[in-house]
């Protein structure tokens, strides 16, 4: 994936997009691009539009004007069922909160988009046990999303997004119900797991420190984005 | 507080008027059909305390008829297959008791008729009905008389003399003023509670369901209450506020709509009978009662689901979770079929015994109990046995929450069990009384002139013989014999009769005689009739002679008078009767049978007959004779219960499946409304619409089948056994028919729909586009 100049090509893209809810235009032409493997943070204020953008990266919202690019195909162009197949397939969520459904266990939350990928039960379950393993939550896949605590939870939901190894991990304020050093663990296994299988990461934040785990920065204010200086070790895409 | 949740309930945005709306229109519905049922009850009760002028039982008539009193002739009569009730009246003097609806007697030649009747009247030819009442008609009998105002009924005035000479006359001189014996009122009763239980279970239900609509939305903003300060008190009373506006305006639109539908509903004929409109009504109480009790009731609702979870200003959080319901659930269905069954070894043929009726009842609370114990087994045998994401979030959350999930079905569980009960015992009653003989006779009429009890060898005078048969019509000079004075034809007038009745048109006759004492030396013996092999060749159903046997000598044709079908109709010639020589044409008339090609034909040779040879034949003092009526009839009347139990119980499984099917909607729609943030980031991470769509379906299908296969066996069950014990013995076991399959189906895609229906909702709510992920 890296280009003749040495940069990564980007692995997702949106171009010249903007949005608008009925009288009010969340992006107005934001471009932003993604390499494969990268981990990119994006900032910026309440109501900036930065949600909005990464729910057109992943294909939830159809931007009104501009391209989203997915490993060389137009998202926007794709069908609502392609789009949902990739979102189920190449595409992984992490929320602020309320991802995990309650009545179900943590072992069959984690299970549940492999069961949806039509794997079969018990090796759906064998890697959400794996999966549980690695984000340290080890003896907790028999309980309920009401038994675990707020980190607990998120780690769960950052296992099931993980489960199906997804190319780009989507991550909206991950750590926002979190007390800080609870978020701090998430992100630090979030970031180490993404990074050993090499998934893409769209990080949308308010918080530095959150922000700080990411290899670039870009900020979105009034529904543009704009870049900021890396400030991860080695350089994502320029 | 109250005026901020009367804020909050009325002026809370959309979702807020929508959930409002919907529980309005669930308990207005629920509230309407709860008081049709209070007020076809109150028009039954009206009509089971009317005094029963009918009822009335006089002396003999005297032979010196005196001045006190009337002599009174009660019978029925039939009209394309509705009864009349005819009263045929003769005043001994002034002081005789007018019978109610009308303010004197009529005088010889006159009559009142109800108004029903009088229509008739007026538009059916004379030939077909009218010329069977001699004389004018002077009035239309008042509602006190009748019990609705479809009822046929007659008061007859003649002259004493002639009226003393009928069969079944009496001498009365005072009207029977209290009601009649409660022989079908307690039946009745019993069919009431069970069609109100099985009634007021699913729409307690749908009221419950309702005014838990969104709960869990409404509960985060009870938090958010708390948050800004109201106390678990102010809470309370902005939930008791909330459960009572919406359950107000559904009291109110609820009365609202039964007005709308009283008419319609006193024209439904649900107990076998119209009721006069005035009567299908309540008093102001039970209104007001509606307007109080539902709204209390649903604010004591909504303090009892309050006090299940703890609302903090930090959220909701539920105060335990419930353990899983446990296998004693089943105690109260076992304890309901154990009395069931004393019930039924205290049954015998005439009669169930009185243990199976609350045994009945205890089975249908019992389904209700064990249903969710039933969902948490079903769901677990489906989670082992079906792969995929649809079974386990489906059944995860029917072993979370199965009394939720069994609420939303229950209605139509118990709609399976009446209608089962219902798809085997009507059959089942039909079949005792209609046979495969009854059905070739359908359109066969029967008149019956002699009383073949035993009779002694002698004559009477002919004078002592009603007109019809005395000398004119063949009556001879001198005398007959005891059988013709009671009241068979003799060999002349049968002839003319016979010949007359084939003159009509469309029929076919065929003659019954009394053995002459002649032919019998041991004479009252074995044999007591004769029939010719012709007639029986040509009625089929009855045996067929020995070969070249003209006409043959038949034992105890009595069975030919007798109510039930089994017994009339059963064959009762073979080759071992004795044939019968001598001439039928010398023999006086006994029984006469006629076929008919159509109704009208049937009504016009009943006419005839009425006029020209009525029944003689009566079952004792003071009891009218039969009157002439087709085998096809005489099932109907049997079998007529049965079918007014089939027309209450289908009202109650269709009422049932509408509330039930509406419950189901409301608590899919209002489930939704809890899981829309699941269900959407469920659908933002790639899961299809159809796989929730799945969900849906396996938490509806799940509960509704296994509980649905417990009460069909259940009630298949009871209802088989019960016709075991109250059937002839070898009556085969009673299979369900297509009817009820159909009707099962029916209800069972109702079911499906309303699922269907709430399918789009989920699409719509779950929306990618729509969602809020902060």
């Amino acid at each position: 994936m890296t280009g003749a100049n040495g940069t990564r090509s980007p692995l997702i893209e949106a171009r010249g997009v903007t949005k608008s809810f009925g009288q009010t235009q969340a992006l107005r032409g934001a471009s932003v691009a993604v390499a494969a493997g990268e981990i990119l943070a994006v900032m910026g204020p309440s109501g900036s539009g930065k949600s909005t953008l990464l729910h057109c990266l992943a294909g939830i919202f159809s931007p009104d004007e501009g391209e989203i690019v997915f490993d060389g195909q137009r998202l926007d162009q794709l069908s609502e069922a392609r789009r949902t197949e990739l979102r189920r397939t190449a595409f992984g969520f992490v929320f602020q909160f309320g991802q995990l459904v309650p009545e179900l266990t943590a072992a069959d939350n984690v299970a549940l988009p492999l069961l949806l990928n039509r794997v079969r039960r018990a090796a759906a379950y064998q890697q959400a046990m794996s999966w549980l393993a690695r984000l340290g939550l080890e003896g907790k896949d028999a309980r309920r999303t009401g038994e675990l605590s707020g980190g607990e939870a998120q780690r769960v939901a950052v296992a099931r997004a993980l489960a199906i190894k997804p190319k780009v991990l989507f991550a909206d304020e991950p750590t926002g119900s979190l007390d800080s050093l609870t978020g701090e663990k998430v992100m630090d296994l979030l970031t180490d797991l993404t990074r050993e299988e090499g998934t893409t990461v769209v990080l949308v934040t308010h918080d530095a420190r959150v922000a700080a785990y990411a290899e670039r920065e870009v900020v979105v204010r009034d529904g543009r984005v704009t870049t900021l200086e890396p400030s991860g070790t080695d350089g994502g895409f320029r | 507080m109250i005026r901020l949740g009367l804020q909050l309930t009325l002026h809370s945005g959309r979702e807020a008027f929508t959930r409002l709306l919907l529980t309005t229109i669930a308990v207005a519905l629920g509230v309407a059909v709860l008081l049709g049922v209070f007020a076809e009850f109150h028009a039954f009760q009206a009509d089971a305390s009317r005094s029963c002028w009918e009822c009335t039982q006089g002396a003999t008539v005297p032979k010196a008829l005196g001045t006190r009193g009337e002599l009174w002739n009660y019978s029925a009569d039939f009209y394309q297959g509705r009864t009349i009730e005819r009263l045929d009246l003769a005043a001994l003097g002034s002081g005789a008791p007018v019978p109610p609806g009308v303010s004197r007697l009529p005088a010889p030649g006159q009559y009142y008729a109800s108004p029903a009747l009088a229509a008739l009247l007026r538009t059916v030819p004379r030939d077909e009905l009218g010329d069977r009442f001699p004389g004018t008609m002077i009035g239309v009998m008042g509602n006190a008389a009748l019990a609705g105002p479809d009822e046929l009924a007659i008061y007859v005035g003649y002259q004493p003399s002639s009226l003393a000479a009928v069969p079944g006359t009496q001498l009365v001189t005072t009207l029977q003023g209290t009601p009649g014996p409660a022989v079908f009122t307690p039946f009745f009763r019993y069919a009431f509670a069970v069609g109100v239980l099985a009634v007021l279970f699913p729409i307690l239900i749908l009221i419950g369901t309702a005014t838990r609509l969104a709960a869990a939305r409404r509960e985060e903003r009870f938090a958010a209450l708390r948050l800004v300060g109201a106390t678990p008190r102010d809470i309370n009373v902005i939930a008791s506020v909330d459960s009572v506006v919406s359950t107000f305006f559904g009291a109110i639109a609820g009365i609202g709509l039964f007005l709308a539908i009283r008419p319609a509903l006193a024209d439904a004929e649900l107990t076998g009978t119209r009721y006069f409109a005035a009567t299908v009504s309540l008093a102001a109480w039970v209104y007001l009662a509606m307007l109080v009790a539902v709204p209390a009731a649903s604010a004591l609702a909504a303090l009892a689901a309050l006090r299940r979870v703890r609302i903090s200003p930090l959220g909701v959080s539920r105060r335990t979770a419930p353990p899983p319901p446990s296998a004693w659930r089943l105690a109260t269905l076992g304890a309901g079929v154990a009395l069931f069954v004393v019930g039924l070894l205290a049954t015998t043929h005439k009669s169930i015994g009185s243990p199976a009726y609350p045994g009945l009842l205890i089975v249908m609370i019992g389904i209700v109990i064990a249903g969710p114990w039933l969902t948490v087994a079903a769901a677990r045998w489906c989670a082992r046995v079906f792969n995929g994401a649809s079974p386990l979030l489906a059944t995860r959350r029917l072993a979370d929450n199965p009394k939720a999930a069994f609420r939303a079905v229950r209605g139509l569980v118990l709609a399976v069990f009446l209608g089962t009960i219902v798809g085997v015992l009507v059959p089942a009653v039909e079949t005792f009384s209609a046979t495969a003989n009854a059905s070739a006779l359908n359109n066969v009429l029967l008149d019956t002139f002699e009383n073949t009890q035993a009779t002694a060898p002698t004559t009477v005078p002919c004078s002592t013989l009603p007109s019809s048969r005395q000398p004119g019509s063949g009556c001879a000079a001198t005398g007959v014999a005891a059988d013709e004075a009671q009241g068979a034809l003799t060999p002349q007038a049968a002839a003319k009769l016979v010949s007359e009745l084939a003159g009509i048109g469309g029929t076919a006759v065929y003659p019954f005689y009394p053995l002459p004492q002649t032919a019998d030396p041991n004479y009252p013996g074995h044999y007591s009739g004769v029939v010719s092999c012709q007639v029986m060749r040509d009625i089929a159903v009855f045996g067929q002679c020995g070969p070249g046997i003209a006409a043959v000598q038949v034992q105890d044709q009595n069975q030919l008078y007798n109510d039930n079908p089994h017994i009339s109709t059963a064959a009762f010639v073979d080759a071992s009767n004795p044939a019968y020589t001598g001439s039928l044409a010398a023999l006086p008339l006994q029984a006469v049978m006629v076929r008919v090609n159509n109704a009208a034909t049937l009504e016009r040779v009943r006419t005839y007959l009425a006029v020209h040879a009525p029944p003689q034949v009566s079952a004792g003092q003071g009891v009218a004779a039969t009157p002439p009526r087709t085998y096809g009839e005489a099932v109907a009347i049997r079998s007529g219960r049965a079918h007014v139990l089939q027309r209450l119980v289908s009202l109650a499984v269709a009422l049932t499946i509408l509330v039930a099917g509406c419950s189901l909607a409301v608590a899919i729609g209002g489930g939704l409304a809890d899981r829309k943030r699941p269900f959407t980031l469920l659908r933002v991470g790639g899961t299809p619409v159809g796989t929730l769509y799945r969900v849906l379906l396996i938490e509806a299908a799940v509960p509704l089948a296994a509980a649905t296969l417990l009460a069909a066996a259940l009630a298949y069950g009871m209802s088989v056994l019960t016709v075991w014990r109250l059937a002839p013995p070898g009556m085969a076991i009673p299979l369900l028919g297509a009817v009820y399959y159909a009707t099962m189906g029916i209800g069972l895609a109702m079911a499906l729909v309303v699922i269907g229906v709430t399918l789009p909702l989920l699409s719509r709510m779950t929306a990618p586009d729509n969602a809020r992920f902060e």
